[in-house]
């Protein structure tokens, strides 16, 4: 159902690429949409508002988390650069559509395309050393964007303009697309939705065309690519650019949660985490952001509810038991990279292909 | 083939993960019942952000302890007018996107009424948030920010602000040490020297250096250029000599306790000179065992309470139900933060008490009898408490200390209100 049948060729590069081949694939998306626009953020909340609410609170958490680890992927996983200051760009993004805001009193919705463009060429500056080095001394360079953008100059000059003092607080009603302001659940959720399926729309639509295949070609082997006719450092200063821009987005999408934003939301742990959810999710796949943003945001929560569960019966072991929540999370990305070590979406993948086989093996 | 050992044991464990969060129908997860409700009577629920395993850990595990207990205490005394208070608690490591989703679970799980926070950073995120939720948030961070009702109405804090503090600390050095101290008798003919040690990152080091620097040219110092060390520091000696050129007199250490001990440290080994003024987070306890002879002598720190065991009203309450609930933690590990962590729940019990009587417990009623507060006195060396609709600045009684033998010794209590009756007004929210 989810291929076309047997003994149907395709005969060109599009046809073959095309998305959503046969009814049941336009079904199945109709039904994700249904469920993602209408059964979550509407339907649950007639159940019980406030668990509706709060899985809205959560699922805005993935969207940032997508948003964030999307540029990663894009260098890590499809363009073979190794990236350890993504949270730089995002950075960058928060505040430039924070001070456009505050500072010049632009509305959000110009913000925001503004956060991407400033991201996406603060990001290609700390890409040009990607011209010269890779492997590890790659992450070198790329440590360097961390700690001169975060560490450095936003701290130390940009947190300062206006004389805010470090945390920049939004005031409610700050952050509004027209008239609508952007403060429930709903709207931040309305608003990460578009931008999330936005950007993978965009991603995945890039992977197949000229660039996204000098992409791969660069990932799998530079000097072959360049042999091909590859400009490999304009394809890799372009991955740059399309990473920071979406961390850019992540950015100034995730002010609409934050209310007020100082550089320690944007430190060298949260780079890493976003490594950490390509990892989890899978290398070289769009699946593999979702399903690790989804692991990053998610397991954390309810490895707390489980931990929570036990403080009644254990109450003075409640110090003691915080800590061990982190070794239970750790303990998880063990046993994933040790049982999953292509990432949840390998197994998405398996499990659909058993679907599509099924009742044979093969 | 296909269902291998792994894939199931994988699934299994997912499915575990995931499987705990989708249950909707299990009971409100995280609430810690100190002792079972007595029947007829009711039940407030409240919420508690605790970082125990974050960098500011090292003052957070022992204000937890002190939340933990002054709930457990309270309610074996009867509770808020009968109904007993249940705790739901977490450790959010200092990371805001887990603090938002804490609060996000307490709020729409366990309905509590009032959040004890923790931090400055996702105290001021969350702000906009509790106001819209109104649900007011007691928190561990001192931010003057906070105390702006025009800009967090829900927001309060049973100590002076970090602001009012710092301020404090500076004039109390500049009235009973530059002015008096045989040192500087020569020198009265130049102005005083002024640097700042604080994370230039963090937002609860920075709260009060807008205020800080304001005073100094108040009061007619010099202010250096500010020096970044982080909350983590280990290592302040490059700080240390870019600060020793501006030759300061005074220095202020606007982080925790493990990196004030850290620049402490260092100041004294390069022979920086200078003395010191340390904010409350950075000066308890555990300051003279990390620091040793640093922290004695001209290093004057903040108390936005007494000490612990310190004589004063309440203290014996304190340590009583210290010694009862955690019999396992010695006396001599405990801090001043279990004290400040009385504070803040002897102050939102007082304000529960007065809702309660005014029939409506709620956020709300809450924050409204909050402000109702007139010099409410709870004891334990705290300012007397006053909240205004416009200022929630609790008070201007601020307690300046220095230890000795590595024991802390009460230097002043100043009134910055008293001192500065005209500017006082003109302080609120920055």
């Amino acid at each position: 159902m989810m291929r076309l049948p047997a003994g149907i060729y395709h005969e060109t590069y599009r046809q073959d690429q095309q998305w959503w081949q046969t009814r049941f694939v336009w079904a199945r998306m109709l039904f994700l949409f249904l469920l993602l626009f209408v059964v979550l953020p509407l339907g649950l909340p007639m159940l019980d508002a406030s668990i509706g609410r709060y899985v809205l609170g959560l699922a805005n958490l993935v969207g940032y988390f997508i948003l964030g680890a999307l540029g990663v992927q894009l260098l890590i996983g499809y363009t073979g650069q190794i990236t350890l200051g993504h949270a730089a760009f995002i950075a960058v993004g928060a505040y430039v559509s924070a001070l456009g805001m505050l500072q010049f009193g632009l509305p959000y919705p110009v913000t925001l395309p503004l956060a991407a463009i400033a991201s996406g060429l603060w990001s290609v500056l700390f890409g040009l050393p990607s011209a010269r080095v890779k492997g590890y001394y790659l992450i070198m360079t790329t440590m360097t964007a961390q700690f001169v953008t975060v560490g450095f100059i936003i701290t130390q000059y940009v947190a300062q303009v206006g004389g805010r003092g470090v945390a920049f607080s939004l005031p409610p009603g700050t952050i509004t697309f027209g008239p609508f302001p952007v403060e429930s659940e709903l709207s931040k959720y309305y608003l990460m939705l578009v931008l999330v399926i936005g950007a993978l729309v965009v991603v995945a639509n890039l992977l197949r065309t000229r660039v996204g295949r000098a992409w791969v070609a660069i990932r799998d082997n530079d000097i072959a690519a360049e042999v091909l006719g590859v400009n490999v450092v304009r394809y890799k200063l372009l991955a740059y650019f399309v990473a920071g821009a979406l961390g850019g987005i992540a950015g100034a999408y995730w002010l609409t949660s934050l209310s007020a934003v100082s550089p320690e939301h944007f430190e060298f742990a949260l780079s890493l985490e976003l490594v950490g959810m390509i990892l989890i999710g899978g290398v070289g796949s769009l699946y593999g952001v979702v399903f690790g943003a989804l692991f990053w945001a998610l397991v954390p929560e309810a490895i707390q509810f489980g931990v929570a569960g036990l403080y009644p019966f254990f109450p003075e072991l409640f110090g003691k038991l915080s800590p061990l929540r982190l070794v239970a999370f750790g303990l998880a990305i063990i046993l994933f990279l040790l049982y999953e070590p292509k990432g949840l979406a390998y197994r998405w993948w398996q499990i659909k292909n058993y679907i599509h086989l099924w009742p044979f093996s093969y | 083939m296909f269902f291998k050992r792994n894939w199931l044991l994988t699934m299994a464990i997912l499915m575990l993960l995931l499987g705990v969060i989708t249950c909707t129908g299990t009971p409100a997860p995280g609430q810690a019942t100190t002792a079972a409700p007595a029947p007829g009577a009711g039940e407030i629920k409240i919420g508690a952000l605790y970082d125990l395993t974050g960098p500011t850990s090292d003052v957070g595990k022992d204000y937890a302890l002190g939340i933990q207990e002054a709930i457990k205490c309270l309610n074996e005394a009867g509770g808020v007018n009968g109904k007993l208070i249940k705790l739901a608690q977490a450790d959010y490591g200092y990371r805001v996107p887990e603090a938002l989703t804490t609060y996000k679970r307490y709020r729409d799980f366990d309905k509590i009424i009032a959040l004890l926070g923790w931090g400055t950073g996702d105290t001021a995120a969350l702000s906009p948030t509790v106001a819209n939720d109104k649900i007011p948030d007691i928190s561990a961070s001192y931010s003057g920010e906070l105390s702006n009702p025009a800009k967090a109405p829900y927001n309060f804090y049973a100590a002076t602000d970090y602001s009012t503090n710092a301020r404090a600390a500076l004039t109390t050095w500049y009235d009973e040490v530059w002015k008096k101290d045989p040192r500087f008798a020569s020198e009265q003919g130049r102005k005083p020297r002024f640097e700042l040690f604080y994370s230039f990152a963090t937002p609860y080091s920075t709260a009060p250096i807008k205020a800080l620097k304001e005073q100094a040219e108040l009061l007619g110092f010099e202010v250096g250029k500010g020096q970044d060390v982080s909350l983590t520091a280990l290592d302040t000696k490059s700080q240390v000599l870019a600060a020793k050129d501006f030759k300061p007199d005074l220095v202020w250490h606007g982080n925790t306790t493990g990196s004030v001990a850290t620049a402490l440290k260092d100041a004294k080994a390069l022979g920086l000179g200078a003395d010191h003024i340390v904010n409350n987070w950075g000066f308890d306890e555990n300051l003279p065992r990390l620091a040793g002879e640093a922290a004695e002598g001209n290093v004057y720190g903040i108390g936005v309470t007494a000490f612990y065991g310190e004589s004063v009203p309440g203290m014996d309450k304190v340590i009583e139900c210290a010694k009862k609930y955690n019999p396992s933690v010695p006396q001599e590990a405990r801090l001043i933060r279990t004290v400040q962590a009385w504070a803040n729940v002897l102050a939102l019990a007082e304000a529960l008490k007065r809702a309660d009587k005014a029939g409506s417990l709620s956020g709300t009623g809450v924050k409204d009898a909050f402000e109702t507060f007139q010099n409410v006195d709870v004891g334990l060396g705290v300012t007397p408490l006053s909240y205004t609709a416009s200022d929630h600045r609790p008070g201007s009684l601020v307690r300046v200390y220095k230890f000795q033998g590595g024991k802390p010794v009460l230097v002043k209590t100043i009134d910055m209100k008293e001192r500065f009756p005209n500017e006082w007004g003109k302080w609120v929210g920055y």
